[in-house]
């Protein structure tokens, strides 16, 4: 299953929010939708979800327009919230019933993934008597009990300890081997590049960078070395300008060209005490805010 | 229609389980209850008191001319029924002395056949006694008169107590009778539809609040979300005055014989059927129409604190076509130029138009017409309503003009 957006544009009164938005996400992959605040994110769900209707251009399903009756969307806001003084089971059972679901169906999906998160003693107590990380799984039924065919997560890690946070990594891997199409947004690169096969990264409305995760970062020239030793200073000695010391104790090493890579990696190990030598790769964070601007550093 | 069906049974079970929507009811009926049941009680309470005649109070009557004396005493009790009537010789300071110490209630002493002082310990806002007893004084005076003119008792006897007998034919609405249910369907469905516009506006702002919001407005159309919020709420409307009606018809007929004289009780449980039927399309077609705009109002309300303000205008609007309806029917022409425009727009011909029709005659088409319009316009505010409800649910912050929240759904 192949989801396209094509030339989507949305303007709200005189603004435009989205210009001419095209990307490709593919099922059994997740795809990583990056962009700034007020980039156009939230915007380009609303319309994938048929909150409301692009100004121009489609959105297509293995090359047809969406057939919302068919294609089953999971969804988990950023802007987290349910009923706070509903009993879960109670909640969760009208969403799945929105979304379709027969009465029975809707219980025994949810009971499952009430087992599965770990929350089944929860079943029957109010929302508002849960903690806040544990809220976010209950919200994060209401986005998978309907077994959706695509499944859009909004920041889904922000607010999980590490040990919940595992959990959710597990069902999100489930539900890509599952062959769904998993769409990510997310500011924290770190769990974009972990899951991610390829992104869009969107800026003022416009796909500013999209393609597979592991290419683009080909794409860059392999000129730079990165390196760790417990005597950096007289490989900056030797290298002079063209070598930079990072935050973390790394040095940078900018060679002429890449050409170079292999006779210089070879005089740094003969010649001092490495711990590390590798061709330098741009991190997804390098590359967002390269895309982005300089002020956007809020990843 | 699936996803109608469901939010409506979800919401209409929300007030089912609302406290204050079960309190409220049950508080309500027990009311009509005690309302209702009283007359029984206060039977069963003076039966009592009748049965020992020496519990009545006592009246004292005191009169300078003895031959009168024994008539006086007759006519008085007659009068006066629920009272001891005894007649006296005692001097003023005595009767005073009698009353303080409540051995008597009152007293009469009359110093001519045409002039008297009453006495009582504490002058009762009801007290009618001295009317009573200037009638009872003006028959005597009237009969003695007659007498002394040749007529014999009986003759002066009949010719007071003539009896003159009449008959109305009303050809139209009789005022009197309907006056008092229009008034209280009326005040139903102000108090109703202000209720429970509230709530459906409140309820769309806390789930727009709480952000429940991001995964309704993903899950369901605006339409159906509308539609089974405001008709959730009207069923729950009407079930609330059912039980509160219905558990009022039910009590008023264990206690008939206790009502049995009182005219209005009487008219408010024999609503011509036809009549029936029309409060419940007015009360239906106007709950809809106000609650789908107080639901639009509370989709662009960010806080719960921002209803309040918002839905002014609405309250507004609905407060002038009730006071316009109550002051026409106070003034008892509910035909005036006003009400008949009212009875036209459909903001106001729910209360309007029925006001009309219980207390006028309408002529058919101006029914139908008034009918049609609000149909139209109910079902028109109500897409017009979805459609604010959808652009107003995303937009947080302060809440919009109502002129910027229709122009983004015009061009939406």
């Amino acid at each position: 299953m192949v989801l396209e957006f094509k030339n989507i544009e949305k303007s709200f009164g005189e603004k435009k929010v989205l210009t001419g938005v095209s990307f490709k996400a593919e099922g059994g992959k997740a795809f990583g939708l990056l962009g700034r605040n007020g980039a156009g994110k939230t915007t380009s769900i609303r319309i994938l979800m048929n909150v409301f209707p692009a100004n121009n251009g489609e959105v297509l399903i293995d090359g047809q327009p969406i057939d919302y009756d068919k294609i089953g969307i999971g969804y988990l806001p950023e802007e987290r919230g349910l009923y706070p003084k509903k009993k879960i089971i109670e909640q969760l059972k009208y969403f799945a019933e929105l979304k379709g679901m027969g009465s029975k169906d809707a219980v025994k999906s949810i009971d499952y993934w009430l087992e599965r998160l770990e929350m089944t003693e929860y079943r029957n107590k109010r929302l508002d008597t849960l903690s806040k990380g544990n809220q976010q799984k209950i919200q994060l039924i209401t986005a998978l009990a309907h077994d959706p065919d695509i499944v859009i997560l909004d920041e889904p890690f922000s607010g999980l300890d590490p040990v919940n946070a595992m959990l959710l990594k597990d069902v999100v891997k489930e539900q890509i081997s599952k062959g769904k199409i998993v769409l990510f947004s997310s500011h924290q690169m770190s769990y974009i590049e972990e899951f991610c096969d390829s992104i869009a990264i969107l800026n003022n409305g416009t796909v500013a960078l999209q393609g597979d995760l592991r290419d683009i970062k080909r794409d860059y020239p392999r000129d730079r070395l990165i390196v760790r030793t417990e005597n950096p200073d007289a490989v900056l000695a030797e290298f002079g300008s063209a070598c930079t010391a990072t935050d973390n104790g790394a040095l940078i090493i900018q060679l002429a060209s890449a050409d170079e890579k292999k006779s210089v990696m070879t005089h740094i190990i003969e010649n001092y005490d490495i711990d590390e030598v590798k061709v330098f790769e741009p991190s997804l964070n390098d590359i967002f805010v390269q895309y982005t601007g300089d002020a956007a550093k809020e990843g | 229609m699936q996803q109608f069906c469901k939010i409506l049974k979800f919401e209409l079970k929300n007030y089912f389980k609302n406290k204050i929507f079960v309190g409220v009811t049950v508080f309500l009926v027990v009311l009509i209850a005690v309302v209702m049941f009283f007359p029984r009680i206060i039977a069963t309470d003076t039966g009592d008191t009748q049965d020992d005649s020496a519990n009545l109070s006592v009246m004292l009557v005191k009169t300078d001319d003895v031959t009168q004396a024994d008539m006086v005493q007759k006519t008085f009790a007659a009068f006066f029924t629920e009272y001891d009537v005894q007649t006296t010789t005692m001097d003023v300071d005595e009767i005073k002395d009698k009353i303080l110490s409540s051995e008597a209630e009152c007293a009469f002493v009359m110093t001519s056949p045409t002039a008297y002082t009453y006495y009582v310990n504490n002058l009762s806002m009801y007290d009618t006694n001295t009317q009573v007893a200037n009638e009872v004084l003006q028959q005597i005076y009237q009969v003695s008169a007659m007498i002394n003119a040749g007529m014999t008792a009986e003759q002066a006897t009949d010719v007071m107590n003539i009896q003159i007998s009449s008959e109305v034919q009303n050809l139209g609405k009789n005022q009197i009778e309907n006056f008092f249910y229009t008034y209280i369907m009326i005040f139903a469905l102000y108090m109703v539809i202000l209720l429970y516009g509230q709530m459906v506006a409140t309820n769309v702002a806390t789930e727009k609040s709480s952000r429940a919001m991001e995964v309704l407005i993903t899950s369901a159309k605006p339409t159906s979300m509308m539609f089974g919020k405001v008709i959730a709420s009207c069923l729950a409307g009407l079930i609330q005055l059912v039980a509160v009606f219905g558990s009022a018809l039910v009590f008023y007929n264990i206690n008939k014989s206790y009502w049995d004289d009182n005219e209005i009780i009487d008219s408010l449980f024999n609503i011509p059927p036809e009549l029936l039927g029309y409060m419940l399309l007015f009360f239906v077609l106007g709950f809809l129409i106000y609650a789908f705009m107080f639901g639009a109002v509370g989709s662009t309300a960010s806080k719960l604190e921002d209803i309040n303000t918002s839905v002014m205008p609405i309250t507004l609007m609905f407060v002038i076509g009730f006071v316009v309806v109550m002051t026409s029917m106070g003034s008892g022409n509910v035909d005036n130029t006003l009400v008949k425009v009212c009875s036209y727009i459909p903001f106001t011909s729910p209360m309007a138009m029925f006001t009309r029709i219980a207390m006028s005659t309408v002529p058919c088409y101006e029914i139908v017409i008034s009918v049609a319009v609000l149909i139209g316009s109910a079902v028109g505010i109500g897409v017009l309503s979805a459609k604010i409800y959808r652009v107003g649910v995303l937009l947080y912050g302060t809440p919009p003009k109502i002129t910027a929240v229709i122009k983004a759904v015009w061009k939406a």
